[in-house]
Order: C-alpha cells, then structure tokens, then sequence
C-alpha cells in the first residue's frame, strides 16, 4: 500500500477545501498539502454548482450586525452566535481576497462597484454574484491559485476517504486511508492535520440538488471516528427544485435571485399560495417557509399534475429573465420549457444540510484532537435553516479559517504515527465486497433509501414515520455490509464499489437525520412535526448533539444553545413563530 | 419525436487488460426529458455495473462528463435524447485525450497545457481593493462572457489542430489566456503573452471554428485566439504594454 506522509491532508476540493489550501500555503509556504478530491479538481461538490451568489457586507449602508440578525433570525434561533458572527465578519475579508488575490470578477452596478442582489429573507439586498452561476467563477479561479502552488499542494484527483486514522485513546486523528478511485489502490495519509471539505448528504433523498459524488463522506467518516456532532435533524429543502421527471435533472435547484428579483410561485389551482403561509413577506420569504408551503399545498391535491408547484416569470418581462437569469433560462430550455415566458414545474428538494460535526469558531473538532471541518460537514453556522447566499459565505470563509488553524497546528504538532492494525482494519471493511462471489446488489438499497428518507424523514415528520425510518435504516446498514461487487477482479474505476461506500455513507448520516428529528419535538426552522407543529421556546432553545458510541449506536445528549450575542430571554421577548 | 426505447453502443475499453476497444449495446427505456447521462446510468446502475463514466453536477456546470456522443463533443448532462433525433446512439470517450477506462477520459494532458498559459490572477501590486469598472464602459464585457469556461475539453476533442499537434495549447488554455491578458487589473500579462506568441501557441489555431461549434457555454474560443494573434504582434511592435 502507498504511504504518504503530509504536514495537511485535505478532503474535498469545493469552496472551503481549496480556500483552506490556499490558506495554509500562503500561511507558511514550507509546509506540505495533500489535497483529496474524489472528482476531478474544483469541479466535483457544490461550491462549483453555487448559482445565486453569497451574501457580504460591503455598502456603509448595511451592517455585520443585520448580517448577523438576519441569519440567526433565518436559522430559528439555534445558531452557535459565535460562528454565525464569525460568518458575517469574516465575509467581507472573503470577498476581498477572491477579488483582488485570487482574481474573481463579481458582477458591477451602474456606479462600477460590486453589484449586490436581493435574495430571501435578509433586510439588505448583499448577495454578490457573476450573473445567476456565480460558482463557476469563484470555484476556478481558486482552482487556477491551487494550481500556482503545487510545489507543495500535491493534488490527489478521483481519491476519496474511506476512513480516519486515530491514536489509540481515539481522540485524535494522524491520517486518513484513501481510496485511488482510477486504480482502485489504497493510500495511506499519514498527516499532522486533518482538515475535512467533502459536503453534506442531501443527495440521500429521492428529489435532491446536490451533485451526484456528494454522498455525506466526510461526515460519515467523522462519526465512525467518534467526533461530536449537532443539529443534525436540521435539513434544508430548497423550494425551487425543476421537476424533470425520472431524469437526473430533476432536483436541480433554480436560484433564489428568481423569488428575490419577483418571481412568483402558483399551485395547480393558479393561487398564489405563499398568501397563506407569510402574506407579509410571500415569496421572498425563508427557504424553509417557501419549502413546507410547496410541500403542503401538493400534499393537500393542490399541487400540479407531476406533483409539483408552478414558477412564474412571465410578468417580469421575458427580456428581463432572460437577461438576469441566462443560466436558469438555459436549464430550463433544456426540457423544453421557457422559464421567460411559462410557468415551469417545480418541487421542495432536498439541499443542504445544517447540522454537521460540532466545530469552534477556528473550525476545529470540539473533541477530535487535530480535525479540522470547514464547511456543510461543519454545523452551527446556520442553525436551523439557511439563508439563500450564506452557504458559499461559509464555504470560503471557514475554508480561509481552517486553512489558517491547520498551519498552525501543523507548526505546533509532531508526524504521529498511525497504527498499523487500523490500516488493516479500514483495509478489510472496504475491500471485502470484492471477496464474495454473490450478495447483495447496492442499486436497489440506494433507491430504497432515496425513497425512504423523502417520504419518512422529509419535509413533514411525525414520530411514527421516524420510527419506522430509523429501524429500517438499522437493518439497511447491516444490509449494504453484504453487497459485492459484480466483477471481482475490477478495482479501475470501479463505480459499483465506490456506490457500496456512498451508500454506506448515506445510512450512517441518515441514522443521525432521523435520530435527530425523533428527538425534537417541537417545529422549527426546516425541522417541522406534523405532530408538534408549534415552537417552543421555552423548552427547545437548545442543539442536539450526537456522537458513535463505539459501536456505531448513537449516543445523543442536549445542550443549550450558544447565545454570546442575543439572548435566550431575547429571543422569548421576539417570540417570532415558525 | 417520442420515443419508445433507444438503441445505444457504448465504446468499452480497459488499456490495462484489453487488447483493443469494442463497442457493447444496450437496449434502453426512454423516460421524460432522458439526457444521455440518464442514458449511462441507466446502464451502469442496472444493466452493465462494470461501465465506467465521469459526471458530477448533472447541470452543466462541473464540466466533468463530456462525451464524443453521436459524432460530436457534447455534454453527458445536458444532451437530451430527443434532441439526437434518432433511436440510435453511439457513445465515445472524448476524443485527444488518454482513456482511463470506457468512457472516462483522462484531463490531464488538457489541464497541463492549462498551466502553461499560467492560468493564475496576479494582481498589480498596486490595487488593494476591488476596482471599480463600468458596466457601460464595455471594458469586460467580451472578457466577462469568455469567463464562462467550464473546462469540460468538448473544444480541446473537438480541435483538429489538437488532433494533430500534440503540443498545441488548445482553444480552452488560449481562451483563458485571453481573459487574463485583457484583464487590466493583471501584473503579469506581458509574460503570458509571451506564453502563448509561440508556434504551439495562437499561431498554430488555424480558425476553423471547432471549438465553438461544440461549446456548451457557446463560447468562441477562435474569437479570444484572434484577440490575442492581435496582441503578439503589437506585443513584437513593442507597442503592447
């Protein structure tokens, strides 16, 4: 087996892990990366896939202070203050530096100066943007500065963790195995420093927006190795997702900027239904509102014939659309709709995920030793939703964050040494779906649980269905441990062995969706309970936590929420309902 | 057009255990709005589990699944079955580049070349906050739009002078030269210049428009190729600075 030893080995290559490459890098040029990225470089995850743009303080006219309203407010009051005021302060550094040191070019207004767009839920329209697929830009460029580094960024493209190596007490990380996807070897990452960039799971539902190699890895791989997680029951739905039946194109999201710049949304009735659930604020209301709204409205018959909603453009000029909103437009052409001109059918998709391993505002693990989580696989950030335009925002400025904190702990740490027996270990846990000659197709389990987890653990959720969910994902887990893997003696680029691992990735974060959401017995934020539809301040101002107990059961616990900057008593006082 | 089921070939080949290539073919159901991604998956997941293929976003975005489908370079994803027109498909790997297996190409050959234009920002020492530019002053506009590049290589398999010229830098290198050449907030444009003034450089493009006949973002590479053939020789005048 190949061995590499490294001062940081990062996994994932979106926002937040090119950012902390950079970070950690320009932080001390003598130390060596290794970057992981289980698709090609810059190119696989989300960050890429960012559309509408993020969200920064830059006009004298806003402030970090309503940046900050704004987003706890957004996340129903169970933020960690700290990180979301972390977010917001640090936005404008983040900003700064993509433009003048990384070379990105955001859109300008009419005076010459970044132009900055409405979008959902924020007093201040502040989301930057390149056109309607800001992503692309802000995600090679970064690429382009990694690629001006490789003297000591060595960049490992198609490899994906598989498992974290730990010290034998098991609170601190020295490396990770990796899995050479192209080759099918294994890699083992000796590291001083562990920072973890993969992305979250949300493509373990049927209707989903991420892209198709985000499969919860990082996670996964954190919980198994015992790091504390929160909030894990808080999982966005995006509510403009483009229905295009069967086709993988369905679940796509169409931007935010389209309910900000005035877009409307009709049931099948042709009411414009936000009227019934935020009359003040209507379409631009929160995700989570405009999400369970569509979600209601198609539950209760009045949805479209495909089981969806209607995006309505037209009245904003199809000049208008087609101008701002190219890359939407084009989407949607291409199953033969004009968003310009005609309603276009849309679902609740399943987005992004809140809830991760528990972090400090330095993005380090609160009790792995040496793991260091930039990004959605981090929580805390959004509480429990999350603004339109802060995703990207905690992408790149935790990334910078965790860059900053890896070089440091890179100076300050000794190489230690991994052991030998956990290498075989994870080696054994891996492989051995290659050693049977029958067993159990994966296919079919990764459908089950797309399906299973829009219908028991989606936007709606009562007791009984979580019950049934989470025992049925217990007997799933041991299930996929008995998949194979058709040829046998085929390790090159072998996609049936690499979904064996997403799907076992997908059970064992969605043990902890469903875990969490049983818990919570109250409605808040993207977290609703057809059985306890109120808030409740009194009682749920708090996070969930979970961690492995050893044995892959979830031990969880309660803690109360970190409120440094606005008070619990405060937030009862604004008893704002969700 | 609807369609009932499509008769797809799919070209098969292992470099490390196969003598040669072959093409294997697969009766497939058509669905609602099936793009060919839909197509290989389909295959992949239920068919042929040993099939090998790139994709990542699914929306064009990624730039990772492009494909020499029916004759031509075009994105997996958004390639819809009925625009083909016909219930017969053949799917290739894209062409100029090493194949790692079936239809998984290897970038690397497109992304070396990528370096070499140095395809990093530097900035003037002296900008330390975001210029301000006009929209209406027209400055970016033919950059802004040429930015748009989702590396994907449709032009890099479509470019006969790659086809014959190992060395050549391709249309998506140059294209990104070009914006950063044309970007006045650059500190190293005369260097980059110099990079692509060579005969494996803008000299070898001999403006026959493949790139752009292919490109996804209907970008035109030829155009930033022509804009920089421009440059290198005001550059030799000694009149670009």
């Amino acid at each position: 087996m190949n061995e590499i030893k490294t001062d940081v080995l990062i996994l994932g290559s979106g926002g937040a892990g090119l950012f902390a490459a950079l970070h950690v890098y320009d932080s001390n040029p003598s130390l060596n990366v290794v970057l992981a990225t289980k698709g090609l470089i810059g190119k696989c995850g989300c960050s890429r896939m960012v559309q509408g743009g993020m969200n920064v303080v830059l006009n004298p006219a806003d402030s970090v202070e309503k940046h900050f309203m704004d987003t706890i407010k957004g996340g129903g009051f169970v933020n960690d203050q700290d990180l979301a005021y972390t977010l917001v302060s640090d936005a404008p550094k983040a900003v700064h530096e993509l433009e003048v040191k990384v070379g990105c070019f955001f859109d300008r207004a009419e005076d010459g100066k970044i132009h900055q767009k409405a979008f959902a839920g924020q007093s201040f329209d502040r989301t930057v943007h390149v056109a309607d697929l800001s992503g692309i830009q802000i995600i090679a460029r970064l690429t382009d500065q990694v690629f001006r580094r490789e003297d000591r960024i060595k960049i490992l493209e198609e490899t994906r963790g598989l498992d974290f190596l730990t010290t034998a007490e098991g609170d601190r990380v020295v490396g990770a195995v990796l899995a050479d996807m192209r080759t099918g070897e294994l890699i083992v990452v000796n590291a001083k420093v562990v920072i973890v960039a993969t992305g979250g799971s949300s493509s373990m539902y049927k209707i989903s927006a991420p892209s198709v190699d985000k499969t919860g890895d990082g996670m996964a791989m954190c919980f198994r190795a015992g790091a504390e997680f929160m909030d894990m029951e808080m999982m966005q739905f995006h509510p403009t997702g483009l229905l295009a039946g069967q086709s993988r194109l369905s679940g796509s999201v169409l931007e935010e900027g389209l309910r900000g710049a005035g877009g409307y949304l009709l049931n099948g009735l042709g009411e414009r239904f936000m009227e019934r659930y935020d009359p003040e604020r209507m379409e631009r209301s929160t995700r989570d509102r405009v999400a369970r709204a569509g979600y209601m409205e198609i539950m209760a018959g009045r949805g479209t014939e495909s089981g969806g909603v209607y995006l309505v453009m037209g009245h904003l000029g199809a000049e208008f659309v087609e101008k701002k909103f190219p890359g939407m437009c084009d989407r949607v052409r291409d199953i033969g709709k004009q968003l310009s001109s005609e309603p276009v059918e849309i679902s609740p998709t399943s987005h992004f995920m809140m809830g991760g391993v528990k972090i400090d505002i330095h993005c380090q693990s609160t009790n792995m030793k040496n793991l260091v989580i930039a990004g959605e696989d981090s929580s805390g950030v959004h509480g429990a939703n999350r603004l339109g335009g802060n995703g990207i925002g905690e992408s790149v400025t935790f990334g910078r964050r965790a860059g900053d904190t890896a070089a440091a702990l890179a100076e300050q740490n000794i190489l230690r040494p991994y052991r030998q027996e956990q290498v075989e270990e994870i080696t054994r846990r891996w492989m051995k779906f290659y050693k049977r000659t029958e067993g159990v197709d994966i296919y079919p389990i990764r459908d089950e649980i797309k399906n299973l987890m829009w219908d028991k653990v989606g936007v709606v959720r009562e007791a009984k269905s979580l019950q049934e969910a989470m025992s049925r994902l217990e007997e799933l887990l041991e299930v996929a441990d008995q998949s194979f893997v058709t040829n046998r003696t085929l390790f090159r680029y072998n996609m049936e062995w690499n979904e064996i691992i997403n799907t076992i990735n997908w059970i064992t974060v969605a043990r902890m969706v469903s875990k969490s959401a049983s818990l919570r017995t109250e409605s808040r934020g993207s977290h609703y309970r057809s059985d306890f539809k109120e808030t409740d301040n009194n009682k749920w101002l708090v996070n969930i936590y979970l961690k492995n107990k050893g044995n892959m059961e979830i031990e969880t616990y309660i803690k109360p929420i970190n409120a440094t900057r606005f008070s619990a008593e405060e937030i009862i006082k604004a008893n704002i309902k969700y | 057009m609807s369609l009932q089921e499509i008769n797809v070939k799919i070209f098969r080949y292992d470099p490390e255990a196969d003598v040669e290539p072959r093409f294997d073919s697969f009766t497939v159901p058509v669905i609602k709005n099936m793009a060919i991604l839909d197509v290989v998956m389909y295959v992949q997941n239920y068919v042929d589990k040993t099939l090998a293929f790139r994709c990542s976003c699914r929306i064009g975005m990624c730039g990772s699944c492009a494909m020499y489908i029916n004759g031509r370079p075009r994105l997996a994803c958004r390639t819809q079955v009925s625009s083909l027109g016909t219930p017969d498909i053949t799917i290739m790997p894209l062409p100029n580049l090493p194949i790692i297996r079936d239809l998984a190409t290897d970038m690397e050959p497109f992304f070396e070349k990528w370096k070499k234009i140095k395809p990093f920002y530097v900035g003037k020492s002296e900008l330390k906050d975001p210029v301000a530019i006009r929209p209406d002053s027209g400055e970016r506009e033919f950059i802004d739009q040429m930015l748009d590049c989702i590396t994907c290589g449709c032009c890099y398999g479509a470019c006969s002078m790659v086809a014959t010229n190992e060395e050549y830098l391709g249309p998506a290198a140059l294209n990104r030269a070009y914006t950063l050449i044309a970007d006045k907030r650059d500190a190293i444009r005369v260097e980059r210049l110099k990079a692509v003034g060579r005969s494996y450089g803008v000299w070898r493009c001999h403006d026959q428009f493949n790139c752009a006949e292919v490109c996804p973002k209907k970008l035109v590479p030829t155009k930033s190729i022509q804009q920089l053939k421009k440059r290198c020789v005001l550059q030799k005048f000694g009149v670009f600075k």
